[in-house]
């Protein structure tokens, strides 16, 4: 089984705009699961709805394509019932912290053996560009024209909080990591979340001075702080520059895990 | 192994039904008068080598059982109205994805929170139209805690048939009455028909029902909400692939609505007829030993779809009595498959018909003209 | 072995030619068959994974494979050099 092979190839050249980021965290997710030697027969993909969630259906091997925000709930039924498999949800940022919020949190107190990769592009990208619960503060979209007037989530601290077992965040640009990260949550026993910030130029990216993909490639590559840097910086008492980010392996631990292989 | 005979209410005859049928996983939210299900559930299934969980709400329960039936088992909840109005989506999610799973919905007094603890039958119509877009389902209704434990199983193979969620429309009075139930051992078990290597995952058999990919082995579905070809690929451009899609989701429990109708045919020559369904059909059989030969009596056991052919049993009908807990739900559905008059009669707020009530009822019918009258009991 | 975009998937968002850590790739000029301008290749020799994919026997960087959204980048096997006979009129 080769890589092209976890690829639905009739189904490419898929949907995705040019530079869109979630093209370049399918890549990683199927490259990490490749790496890993996965049985295709083994792996089930699940999404919720949007622009991240459409990857599940470019993925060859069983998916599950569900309703919006509520991936994680049919994902513990299909876990549950083969807790063989390697359950990967696809999901969004509206998609997990809006209408899925409630799913997110008991998924990650449950602790089940799920690997979560969020796309998150801060907007709701399939419909149009509306604000989601991660749009940056005075960020503009569709919705909030005028800026953004709330704060946005930090989904690793929610995800750290409620008890998952892995917890990274990463951007497209960190390609490598990505694949080492998602390589390390579908290993880790446990709810794995990982999430990647990823760009949206068609939506995101235009109305907030980004209109290039480099532009906003850039923005990652400068706003990223690696998690040794940052946890250096925060014993020394130099707090975090606002804009900036936090990127690495955030969460290793291991709770007691719902639904684990046999 | 032989039958156990026990002393059992209805909702845990209804759990002991689902074991017997081969029911391997439950996801449930707790909600009276639909608790005592989830919790025989929880109590049993480990014994038997399932897995039962309890969401978070009942959307999530929902997505949990499609999720679990894709991976091959046969799966249930258990919720009565607010949550079976949160489960709608999913609902139609299932309709469209064709994924066979069973929905017990003990029904309670709406709307809303209504009376949490009083029997009702309001949700008949929002089971068959509840979810948006076009779709067919199949609804089953009990009238005694034996026929919990029978149609629980019933079912389950009419949903591995027709790959389709199928609702056991209790109520609170069949859920918690406690009567003698035989718990039979060997019952009839027709599986899902597996997808043959080859087939498309979306390709219907002769009979409107394609074959079931389970997760696992070796298909490689995608399974979507959106609409779909017969890969199972998202195809939402065309509109005639759009409408064949519909038509043959609708038409593959319609067209069968006679065939799988399950009834009971008291009195065919009679003038008065009763159709009833649940716990009002106690009611009717009351009456009608009490007052024998007299009135004709059809009572529903599969209320969706609904079995019209059976209407034309009666063949010297001068009016239809419909006894329900709700305003004329099935009334309605009744009046558009006959031409004689139609008489509703409701009660709500969580009594039981009496049989006196139900006498009043056919004597207002003896001379009902109009093609659709209410009496007030 | 040979870089090959493929022009068929390729959508010119040019996040190739962004990340590639030996920047092989520089923006195209001409529109391919879809319209997009395609990013073109203007130091090839400096691609790790060209050079040394066979002798390592595994993949090396491949960044921009992992990169590009519409998995339009792939390695082919270089033909032989095969030797032309060349005749020169003078």
């Amino acid at each position: 089984m080769t890589l092209e092979d976890w690829y639905r190839q009739d189904r490419l050249p898929h949907i995705y705009c040019a530079g869109c980021g979630n093209g370049t965290i399918l890549n990683c997710t199927l490259r990490a699961v490749n790496e890993l030697g996965l049985d295709r027969d083994k792996t089930t993909f699940v999404s919720g709805i949007g622009c991240s969630s459409r990857a599940a259906g470019y993925t060859s091997s069983d998916s599950l394509h569900t309703t919006h925000g509520r991936a994680l709930p049919f994902a513990t039924g299909v876990k549950l019932v083969k807790p063989e498999n390697n359950v990967i949800v696809f999901t969004g940022d509206g998609d997990l912290s809006a209408i899925g919020g409630n799913h997110f949190i008991h998924a990650c107190r449950r602790n089940i053996d799920l690997t979560v990769v969020c796309m998150n592009n801060s907007i709701y990208g399939m419909t149009g560009g509306q604000g989601s619960p991660c749009t940056p503060y005075g960020a503009i979209t569709t919705t909030t024209p005028y800026g953004m007037h709330e704060m946005p989530f930090d989904l690793c601290a929610v995800a750290e909080a409620a008890g998952a077992n892995y917890v990274a965040r990463w951007t497209s640009f960190h390609v490598k990591e990505l694949t080492a990260a998602i390589r390390a949550g579908i290993e880790t026993p446990g709810l794995s979340f990982i999430e990647v910030m990823a760009q949206c130029p068609t939506s995101f990216g235009s109305k907030n001075k980004m209109k290039q993909v480099s532009q906003m490639i850039d923005m990652f590559r400068t706003n990223a702080v690696l998690k040794g840097k940052a946890d250096r910086d925060a014993a020394a008492g130099i707090p975090l520059a606002p804009g900036k980010f936090v990127v690495g392996e955030l969460v290793r631990r291991s709770n007691p895990v719902l639904g684990g292989r046999p | 192994m032989t039958d156990k005979i026990e002393f059992l209410n209805g909702n845990t005859a209804c759990a002991e039904g689902a074991i017997a049928a081969g029911c391997r996983f439950f996801a449930g939210y707790p909600i009276t008068p639909s608790t005592e299900v989830a919790e025989r559930m929880a109590a049993r299934l480990p014994k038997v080598g399932g897995t039962f969980i309890q969401m978070e709400d009942e959307l999530a329960s929902m997505a949990a059982i499609i999720g679990g039936a894709w991976a091959g088992a046969r799966t249930m909840t258990a919720t009565s109205g607010p949550g079976f109005s949160l489960m709608m989506e999913n609902i139609g999610y299932a309709a469209m994805t064709e994924t066979p799973c069973v929905v017990v919905n003990v029904q309670r007094g709406g709307p809303s929170t209504g009376q949490p603890t009083m029997a009702a039958q309001g949700d008949m119509m929002q089971a068959r139209f509840g979810s948006h877009g076009d779709y067919s389902i199949i609804a089953l209704s009990p009238s005694s805690v034996q026929e919990m434990f029978d149609l629980t199983v019933k079912a389950f193979n009419l949903a591995d048939r027709f790959r389709t969620p199928v609702f056991l429309m209790a109520d609170e009075t069949i859920g918690h009455m406690r009567e003698k139930v035989v718990l039979r051992d060997n019952v009839e078990i027709t599986p899902r028909r597996e997808l043959s290597t080859g087939d498309l995952p979306c390709q219907p058999d002769v009979e409107g029902v394609p074959g079931f990919g389970t997760f696992g082995n070796g298909h490689g579905v995608h399974i979507t909400g959106l609409t779909h070809d017969e890969r199972g690929y998202p195809a939402t451009d065309s509109a005639a692939l759009h409408e064949s899609l519909v038509r043959r989701q609708v038409g593959k429990i319609e067209n069968f609505r006679n065939e799988i109708a399950d009834v009971d045919i008291v009195n065919p020559d009679a003038e008065i007829v009763f159709i009833s369904y649940g716990a009002p059909t106690r009611a009717v059989q009351q009456l009608l030993a009490d007052y024998p030969g007299v009135y004709g009596h059809l009572n529903l056991r599969i209320v969706w779809p609904f079995p019209d052919a059976k209407l034309s049993e009666f063949h010297a009908v001068k009016a239809f009595v419909v006894p329900e807990m709700n305003l004329g739900q099935i009334a309605r559905e009744v009046r558009m498959h006959t031409n004689v008059p139609v008489v509703t009669a409701p009660k709500l707020g969580g009594a039981l018909h009496t049989v006196d009530e139900l006498k009043h009822a056919a004597d207002v019918a003896e001379t009902a003209t109009g093609t659709f009258t209410e009496v007030l009991l | 072995m040979k870089l090959v975009i493929n022009e068929r998937r390729c959508k010119g968002c040019n996040l190739c030619t962004q990340v590639c850590p030996y920047r092989i790739f520089q923006e195209g000029r001409r529109p391919g068959p879809r319209g997009y301008v395609i990013p073109v290749l203007d130091h090839p020799e400096r691609c790790t994974n060209c050079r040394l994919q066979i002798m390592y026997g595994r993949q090396l960087c491949g960044m921009c494979q992992m990169t590009c959204p519409d998995q339009a980048i792939s390695w082919v096997e270089e033909k032989p050099y095969e030797a032309h006979k060349v005749v020169i009129e003078y």
